[in-house]
Formats: structure tokens, sequence, C-alpha cells
């Protein structure tokens, strides 16, 4: 069909190219997919510290988020107009290490919300005052590997952009993500108008579910890469239930990091956090808190099955 | 204190891996530079993909694959027992990418297009002859 060999970038706009719309909606897909998976994780962080008065806390949440645009856009430019290049496997073992690091980082503050929901009607700013203290450096990691894991892939991706003939991909990415961040927004709106102490089950338990999903993640991420073994092991093949390539596929996708093709490591792995770590926050708190707290009904149904 | 050690063991950790996996750029055809492999055109659309040749030789080849369908695509090269020799993801409809892959030893290799970046995609054997 086309010939081997030295012909420039003309060979290549001689094909037929995708229309407009297919171009800005293509990209506007991975935008919007690339930003859900970046901010949804920031989006509970700031909702967690907006709920629990920590609106000074947030500085640290945005220093990561910037660190890792920044490392983001620097990659782009040293792969764009440096002189060395990052291979798309090694994208996929740095995001799939730093998946791994954030799971354990959200499992560590999921099963903390747990324990502040207990005494949430005592010392919780105090409490959170203390954490904060020691885990300042925790929060802004974790919003730096929420946006950054993908990093690496975004700057490789984004040297595709750059070298496209029109301008057309590139504003259906940006189109994309504003999508994404308005998503976010609403799920942070809707968040913070709940009840402290619903707010932190409903969110903790969503969590422990995008976690999941982030693990699942990584996990087929060194698949790919090598690290861990059977990548050619698939549980299951559901894509053809329905069109994930879709906007709504792509949606549920980005939030929940999941895959209709998982392995079967990646599938086990998900469940079993799932069952372990909704077990563990779920568990009602023994505590030597009192049993008398009549501002959080919720949390006393919980404690009345003890 | 431990967290903050622990931050910066892991960024130290995710930069090694980045380093590790830096190699140094060589000009291909596409980047209007000396050819120093063979280039090989893949275009993928959301039901072909469709490489312009089926053969090549030990080393350097670039493969530059065009996303000319509707879906996003990725591109994956694929050595013996499905390892993932080289990949590259979300290629945008129209957009271009490149990606180069050493091929140490003759053999049949496999490619493969997954518009809509999921399942097992759309593959093609790819054979590394010796050099006669």
């Amino acid at each position: 069909m086309i010939e081997m060999g030295t012909v420039g970038a003309g060979l290549h706009a001689s094909l037929t190219r995708p229309d407009v719309s297919a171009q800005v909606f293509g990209s506007g897909l991975i935008g919007l997919r690339e930003g859900l998976e970046a901010g949804i994780v920031v989006m509970v962080l700031v909702a967690f510290l907006v709920k629990t008065q920590r609106r000074d806390a947030l500085k640290w949440v945005w220093l990561g988020v910037a660190a890792a645009v920044a490392m983001t856009i620097g990659m782009f430019l040293v792969i764009q107009y440096g002189a060395y290049n990052v291979s798309g496997l090694a994208a996929e073992a740095v995001a799939g290490v730093a998946s791994l690091v954030a799971v354990a980082i959200v499992t560590s503050m999921v099963l903390w919300m747990r324990k502040a929901a207990a005494t949430i009607s005592g010392d919780l700013r105090a409490g959170m005052s203390r954490a904060l203290e020691t885990g300042a450096p925790a929060v802004v990691m974790l919003s730096f590997l929420a946006v950054g894991r993908e990093g690496v892939e975004t700057a490789l991706f984004m040297v595709g952009y750059a070298e496209a003939d029109t301008a057309w991909p590139l504003l259906g990415l940006l189109a994309g993500v504003a999508v994404a961040v308005g998503i976010a927004w609403g799920m942070y709106a809707g968040a913070v108008r709940i009840n402290l102490a619903k707010f932190f089950r409903y969110t903790g338990v969503f969590l422990v579910v995008v976690a999941a999903g982030i693990l699942s993640y990584g996990i087929g991420a060194l698949q790919t890469v090598g690290w861990l073994p059977m990548s050619g092991g698939r549980a299951f093949d559901i894509s053809s239930w329905f069109n994930w390539s879709a906007w709504y596929g792509e949606v549920f996708q980005g939030v929940f990091n999941i895959t209709p093709t998982p392995t079967v490591l990646q599938l086990v792995c998900w469940l079993a956090y799932l069952a372990v770590v909704l077990t563990l926050f779920l568990k009602p708190v023994r505590s030597a808190v009192p049993h008398s707290q009549p501002q959080a009904p919720v949390l006393l149904n919980e404690r009345s099955a003890t | 204190m431990t967290s903050s050690r622990f931050f910066a063991s892991t960024l130290a950790a995710i930069l090694a891996v980045v380093g590790a996996g830096c190699t140094a750029k060589e000009s291909t055809p596409a980047d209007g530079g000396k050819a120093s492999g063979t280039e090989v055109t893949v275009n993928a659309t959301d039901t072909e993909c469709a490489p312009s040749t089926s053969e090549g030789a030990p080393g350097s080849t670039t493969f530059v694959v065009t996303n000319n369908g509707a879906k996003v695509t990725e591109f994956y090269v694929y050595g013996k027992d499905d390892r993932v020799l080289a990949e590259v993801e979300n290629i945008s409809p129209g957009l271009r990418r490149n990606l180069v892959v050493e091929f140490n030893e003759p053999g049949t290799y496999r490619l493969a297009c997954k518009p809509g970046m999921v399942g097992d995609g759309i593959r093609t054997d790819f054979t590394v002859k010796a050099p006669a």
C-alpha cells in the first residue's frame, strides 16, 4: 500500500484523514478520561479538607498538583526538544509504581477517616490538625501522584499533538479536560453539602472503590512492562457489552480506573482489595469513645451492632 | 520525619525508573533526519491494522503509526509469549506517533492496533529476517 523508506511527512498527509468531528471527539475522550483519572482523588482530598475546615491545608494539595503539572511539562519539553526519548513501557512502569504508592496512601487515609468519623463530635479538628502536622508530606505526595502518575504518558502523547497538522485534536483534548474538571467540580459541590458523618462514610466507600481501580490499573501496567507475571491471562472480556469508547464508557473508566478486559491478577487483586478494605472501613470502631453521641445518628446505628 | 523520607525515596525510585527508560533519540526519517534504521508506516483504522510491510531486519525499526479511524487507538509490538516489546497509547484520530523498536533477533513478532484501547486488538504478523 505505502512504500517503506525515507519519504517524509508529506506521505502521511496523503492518507484519508478522519473528519474534524472525529478528531475533536476522539481527543476529547482522552482528555476526559485522563482528566478524571487525575482529578477524582484530588477532588475527594479537597472536599475532605474543606469539610473538616482545614482550608489552610489546601496549599499542600495545590503544591502537589503544581509539581505534577510542572513535571509533565518538563518531561514533554525534554522529549520534544531534548536529546532523549522515553519509551511507552517506561511510562507504563512509572504509572504502575506511582499508582501502587497512591493506593497505599489512600488506604491509610481511608482507614484514618474511619476513626475520625467515630470521634466526629469530639476533637475532630484537633485530630485533623495533628494528622496534618505530620501528614502534610502525605497530602503533597498523594496529590502529586494522583495527577502525576500518568504524567510521563501524558508528556509522550503531547508530542503527537505538537506535531499534528491541525489544532483540532488539541482543542478536543482541552475540551475533554474541561469537561472532566466540570464533572469533578460537580461531585465536589455535591459532596460538601452532605452532613459530616455521612460524608466520611460515602466518600470513604467511594475512595475505596476508586483505590481498588487504581490498584488494578497499576497491576495491569506492571504486567504490561513484564514486572508482574501473567499479562496474557484475561479474566473476561466484556468490551462488547456496551461501547466503552463512547463518552459514558470513558467517564466510567476514568472515575473507577477499570478496564472491560482485566487480567486474572487484576481482577483478583481488585476484588481482594475491595473485600478487605471495605470490611475494615465499615467495621464498627471499637474505641474508648462514649456511646452517647446524639450529633451523629448514622454512627450510632453502626455502633449498635457491636 | 518518616513520611517525608518515604516521599523522597519514592520520588527517587520513580525518577530512577524514568531514567532507566530514557534512551538517546535516534533520528528517524519522520523527523526529517537521516535514517538510522528502517521505517514502517502503519495505517490504523477502526477495523484495520495495516503496516506498509510485514517484514523487517534485525536492529532498530521505527513504526510510524497514523490513526485514520474515528476511535482512539494504541499500538503494540509483541515478542515471544505475548511479551510486550514496545507500545504507544492514546493515539487520537488524525494523529501520528512514532514507536522505535529494537529487534534483537530474527523471528516472528506480532503487531496489534487496539481501536478503543480495549481487548486484544487487531493483530498481524511481522517477520524479522536475518540478513542474507
